[in-house]
């Protein structure tokens, strides 16, 4: 009976989640249009569609750092300063060591999941809330970044490109072609890592024991821990893999950009939680979309950049993503609220019922 | 034994004698100058905001919140303070009311958001962080707002006898804030929900109320602090409350809070702000780069709060054979 009722409701859990990801990407298209068609100029793949992709791309990873730190219950607000790191660290081994693109870009990302991998023992052994940790974390990366560039560079930023750097940066999967058949235009390079990078995480979460524990630990760590799940380790592994998405975000900044610089990741804070968050990953832990992260991005980076081709500035840009924000966490909250209300009904039914039961 | 003597807890105790050697050392090594008149006043000012700064934060902290929008808030307030001085000519007494008013406004606008979707306070300040550094950007732009009263903004510099009275507004402030949170039943209350949510609400402590006062309060605080702006800053532009963050979870965090909410180190956040200040302080005795104050600053908050559960421990053996 219990065991029916679980598998009911998982299966109701599933649908709705589907439900919203269809909500979600036909909002996406329809703002695209709608913007469209106000101002034909926003379908130009050239100069819309390509950078939009391109930051949607870059802020899909971003996302998925914090869906990571999300999933088992914790934040990471310092996935713009491991961002900053990796793009440092792949910068100074570009301008100092002549390091290829790919060792660089591995380097940047080794140096984000072993900060990210300090992160998560602070937070094993102190026992204090992981947004504290990482916001301290934040700061003393904030310094450390910037004293790094005032140190090392005089123009405030390492532009030295490696081979190939200034391709990806620019190329189409127009330049890919099986035959006659070539890729459009507007969809950048970019977007091959960042595909294989959701594809790698879709595996972890589906497929994986890992990516099942730290769904099980976002749920109830105490739960998890009676388990037989290595609690301690699995947080420690989440943090470092949200660092290492991060990194691979600030390595995907430095490639578009063409340099890396200090300013890296300071815009990465918001971004990285309206994503998961309109997506349907939980605050609270234990429930996240992959997929839902990528429309999520999508959706935000349509509307931002819709507002901005038609000419509106930094502060409605900015009170219109809070507000979004706001809107977002109350519908959730509110649905969350009427379930519990819901359960608790049903639960009062069945006290009734059973009362009934045994008076007969 | 139930001693009445007021004692020194031992943490406070090591910030004094921290700040003591901190000013000592800097004095003795940029020849005196910090000793004089006009570089002790200025110290003091700055000081009397990193103060309020970090109360702003810890109102929130100690009841197991927080506020990340305290900067953006601050500054919303000044520049909406600044616009309607220099716009539309209100006299200043009438714009500063406005100014704590709205303040205190705002806070509770977070508060009640935070009760109202039951969310984590920490996303919903991000939003509301996100909407008033828009709203803050609207009033100023890329301008500086300055064309208001030079009373106002040479008030910040009123001492008597080498001492701001600013300074001693916050002082005064301060001990308002230790009697609230050690004397008064509401004080104590939003202490309990901060210690232990549940059982304060086995001991019927309505948690939402505690939650509301303790966001207004941070909301006050920001008044007070943005006041504080409005009597040194020459002007207000949009970067007005931009450095505001660090220093307001810093200061809690180094004073002693205990990190799930539940404590009001009052003075220890006071000591903190003051040792906060002298790192400033050495940055530009030395001509260090700027950066090297987030990074020491971050650097502590880090080391503090990974010593904390070392603390707790200690603390708790402490109790058991006590």
């Amino acid at each position: 009976m219990a065991g029916l009722g679980l598998a009911i409701n998982a299966r109701t859990l599933i649908n709705r989640s589907n439900a919203q990801l269809w909500v979600l990407a036909s909002l996406v298209v329809l703002i695209w249009f709608a913007f469209t068609l106000v101002d034909p100029n926003f379908a130009n793949s050239v100069f819309v569609t390509y950078p939009l992709l391109r930051d949607a791309a870059t802020f899909t990873v971003v996302g998925l750092a914090q869906m990571t730190a999300l999933s088992i219950g914790h934040m990471n607000l310092a996935v713009g300063r491991m961002a900053a790191v990796a793009a440092m660290v792949a910068g100074i081994s570009f301008q100092f060591f002549g390091a290829s693109l790919l060792v660089g870009a591995l380097l940047g990302i080794a140096a984000a999941a072993l900060l990210g991998v300090l992160t998560g023992v602070i937070i094993v052994v102190s026992n204090v809330n992981s947004f504290i940790v990482t916001l301290a974390m934040d700061f003393l990366l904030v310094g450390f970044v910037a004293l790094v560039y005032t140190r090392l560079t005089t123009a405030a930023a390492f532009t030295v490109k490696p081979d190939g750097m200034k391709y990806l940066g620019r190329a189409s999967l127009a330049d890919i072609c099986a035959g006659p058949v070539c890729g459009p235009r507007f969809m950048p390079m970019l977007l091959i890592p960042a595909l294989v990078i959701v594809g790698y995480m879709i595996w972890i979460y589906r497929r994986s024991r890992f990516g099942r524990e730290l769904i099980a630990i976002g749920n109830s760590m105490r739960a998890s821990a009676a388990a037989a799940i290595p609690t301690r380790r699995r947080v420690i592994q989440a943090h470092a893999l949200s660092a290492a998405l991060a990194g691979a975000a600030g390595i995907m900044v430095v490639i578009s950009n063409g340099a890396a610089t200090a300013a890296i990741g300071s815009e990465f804070m918001i971004p990285s939680f309206l994503g998961p968050l309109l997506g349907g990953t939980s605050l609270l832990g234990g429930a996240v979309s992959v997929i839902g992260t990528i429309f999520g991005t999508l959706l935000t980076f349509v509307l931002r950049s819709g507002l901005t081709t038609h000419g509106v500035g930094l502060e409605a840009l900015n009170i219109s993503l809070g507000v979004l924000l706001l809107l977002v966490l109350s519908v959730q909250s509110f649905s969350r609220i009427r379930g519990q209300m819901r359960m608790a009904k049903a639960r009062m039914v069945r006290v009734r019922a059973s009362a009934a039961g045994s008076r007969r | 034994m139930n001693s009445r003597r007021i004692r020194l807890p031992i943490h406070e105790a090591t910030l004094i004698l921290v700040i003591v050697i901190a000013y000592l050392v800097l004095n003795g090594t940029s020849s005196g100058t910090l000793l004089s008149e006009a570089a002790f006043i200025g110290l003091l000012g700055y000081l009397s905001l990193s103060i309020v700064i970090g109360f702003s934060q810890l109102t929130v902290l100690a009841v197991g919140q927080l506020n990340l929008a305290v900067g953006p808030m601050g500054g919303t307030v000044c520049a909406v303070a600044a616009v309607l001085m220099a716009k539309y000519q209100l006299p200043v007494p009438i714009a500063l009311i406005i100014l704590i008013v709205l303040a205190v406004a705002l806070g509770a606008v977070n508060g009640l958001l935070v009760n109202l979707t039951e969310l984590n306070s920490f996303i919903i300040t991000l939003a509301t962080m996100t909407v008033f550094v828009g709203v803050q950007y609207g009033l100023v732009g890329t301008s500086t707002v300055s064309s208001y009263s030079a009373a106002l903004k040479g008030f910040g510099s009123t001492n008597i006898g080498g001492v701001p009275l600013v300074f001693l507004g916050v002082l005064l402030f301060a001990g308002a804030l230790s009697v609230f949170y050690r004397k008064t039943r509401l004080g104590r209350r939003s202490l309990a929900t901060g210690a232990n949510s549940q059982g304060a609400f086995l001991l019927g402590i309505v948690n939402k109320r505690s939650v509301l006062v303790a966001h207004t309060l941070s909301g006050l605080c920001v008044g007070v602090a943005a006041l504080l702006v409005m009597t040194s800053a020459s002007g207000i532009n949009r970067s007005v409350g931009g450095d505001w963050l660090l220093l307001s979870f810093a200061a809690p965090i180094i004073g002693g809070i205990a990190l799930s909410g539940g404590r009001a180190p009052v003075l220890g956040t006071l000591l903190a702000a003051t040792l906060l200040r002298l790192i400033d302080v050495a940055r530009s005795t030395y001509a260090l780069d700027p950066s090297w104050v987030n990074f020491v600053i971050g650097g502590v908050v880090l080391v503090t709060v990974a010593l904390s559960e070392l603390r707790r421990r200690t603390a708790d053996r402490r109790v058991r054979i006590g």
